[in-house]
């Protein structure tokens, strides 16, 4: 009987947790340990902050279908590793700590056979010196909360604009090093169209802010695609996309102070800037939890298993852009030092970013984080899943593998929200990281299986995938059939 | 504003009868995509 325990329940860790409860026999525990109550599909935040859906159209209690599906869940967060145990206990475990209930501060060790770490990312609001969301006119959508909250104030001053106001609302990334500007771009073409529908365009000024160098980047280093009979660069379909709506682009920009209704950035070029706002949704830097490991004599051996994030299989060799390859990501997400220990989805340490990094004149960093959301997010958890599975069932290696330089993801962007008058911005990119050996002439990706389209079927599409990935989520009859 | 995006682009953009056979094909082609497999770099290329 082997026991795998698994930290968080985001897209990543409800995805393994669901593999292994389906495909072990019930002699084996799953167990999860989340802080969170609910499971949420994180992409329709982007409706919820636009007043177009609520939250409980997007999220679901966890405890009910874990109960059903014999699943242990346990609602407490983890707070230490110890993956060789220690004096009291032999085995390897983890430290949590309830959040809620008659438990609540409650510590507890988990033993465990096999440890799956996908406890994502910390959403480091703090590293923004004002960013909070709901304080100085700046919001977020990165959870249900924080997107209801914005789409309050959004709401609000749609009525003072409807009262003649003009407005100026800001939307991008909330640091020098955020990553995730797929979400703000779908955010801020979701926003403009509300403002459309409320009659209220004229009156309002919208401008996106990025460490994007080029419009299109999305930590990515942008791509080439086929759009139509053509091809072009993703930053020229995005801007294409923005002149047409009339939004404005700042690029290259470190935001690094948040004050009421203003913030403060640094560019490329070394100068420090500001731009006011009356509405901003900026997207914060994603980092690791802090967490802290120690050994069986209880001395600190955190750099073993983190580097801000979990260390896995990746080479985390320092060398220049020109240097970075398909090969430095990891396959497997195997911990190096502890072979039961995995970390898919966001919780894995990326070698490097994906996007060229870029310095101010002033020595500030200013360049996208890599993506791992969504899609990949999900790949990964099952790979790993199916790793584990193998391994109890006695096979030898780890069979399942999935770089994030030979798999494809599809970003379909909500450009707005109706069954008749929405629109989705759908790019597909293969592979993820790019392969300059394998697709020289085509800035590292296959064409064909990289492509862009714009109209009403994106978002059907989109509309369509929220309630598939739900309807799996919930673990309904034939859910492993719908691809992660 | 400038207008990017002519007004026969825009048509097909937003017509729901064209959109819907777009819709079939996207999803077909996206699946393909994503559904197509994944692997390992090194082994591949080393």
């Amino acid at each position: 009987m082997s026991k795998i325990v698994i930290l968080g329940a985001g897209i990543s860790g409800h995805v393994a947790a669901a593999h292994l409860r389906r495909k072990l026999s019930k002699e084996h525990e799953v167990l999860v340990v989340s802080p969170n109550s609910n499971y949420q599909w994180i992409p329709s935040n982007i409706w919820v902050g636009i007043g177009r859906m609520k939250s409980d159209q997007i999220l679901f209690p966890l405890a009910p279908l874990y109960k059903k599906k014999n699943i242990s869940f346990k609602q407490a967060l983890v707070t230490t590793f110890h993956p060789e145990g220690d004096a009291e206990t032999k085995s390897a475990y983890v430290k949590i700590k309830y959040v809620t209930g008659e438990e609540k501060g409650k510590i507890e060790n988990i033993t465990y056979d096999y440890l799956i770490n996908a406890t994502g990312p910390k959403l480091a609001f703090d590293m923004t010196e004002g960013l909070n969301p709901g304080t100085n006119k700046a919001y977020s959508v990165c959870t249900y909360s924080h997107a209801e909250h914005a789409w309050h104030a959004l709401d609000d001053l749609i009525q003072q604009m409807k009262q003649g106001k003009k407005a100026k609302i800001l939307i991008g990334t909330g640091h020098a090093k955020s990553t995730c500007q797929g979400a703000a771009f779908e955010y801020i073409l979701n926003v403009e169209q509300e403002l459309r529908r409320h009659n209220v365009r004229d009156q309002a000024e919208v401008i996106w802010i990025a460490n994007e160098f080029q419009l299109g980047d999305f930590g990515m280093d942008g791509v080439l695609l086929s759009y139509g009979d053509n091809i072009m660069k993703s930053s020229e379909m995005v801007e294409m996309v923005f002149e047409d709506r009339g939004i404005k682009w700042i690029l290259g920009a470190g935001v690094n102070k948040i004050e009421d209704g203003i913030a403060h950035y640094e560019t490329l070029d070394g100068e420090y800037k500001s731009e006011t706002y009356d509405f901003a949704m900026l997207i914060p830097a994603f980092s690791g939890h802090g967490f802290k490991a120690f050994d069986k004599n209880n001395e600190d051996i955190t750099e073993k298993l983190f580097k801000g994030f979990m260390l896995v299989d990746a080479d985390y060799t320092a060398k220049p852009y020109e240097e970075w390859s398909v090969q430095d990501w990891p396959e497997t997400y195997q911990n190096p030092s502890y072979k039961n220990i995995f970390a898919p989805g966001i919780a894995f340490a990326p070698p490097h970013a994906i996007s060229k990094p870029r310095v101010s004149k002033n020595g500030t960093s200013i360049s996208p984080a890599p993506p791992r959301t969504g899609m990949p997010s999900g790949i990964t958890a099952k790979l790993v899943a199916d790793n584990i599975i193998d391994t109890i069932n006695g096979k030898k290696g780890l069979h399942h593998k999935g770089s994030l330089g030979n798999m494809g993801a599809a970003c379909i962007a909500s450009a707005g929200y109706g069954m008749t008058k929405g629109s989705g911005v759908s790019i597909t990119t293969y592979p993820i990281v790019p392969d300059y050996n394998k697709y020289p002439d085509t800035q590292g990706r296959k064409l064909g299986k990289t492509f862009g389209e714009i109209g009403l079927a994106g978002h059907w599409l989109k509309l369509a995938l929220h309630y598939a990935f739900i309807y799996k989520a919930k673990m309904k009859p034939f859910w492993w059939l719908i691809p992660e | 504003m400038t207008q990017r995006i002519s007004k026969s682009k825009r048509f097909y953009m937003m017509n729901p009868i064209i959109q819907f056979f777009k819709f079939i094909w996207l999803s077909i082609k996206i699946m393909l995509v994503v559904a197509g497999g994944h692997g390992g770099t090194r082994k591949a290329n080393n």
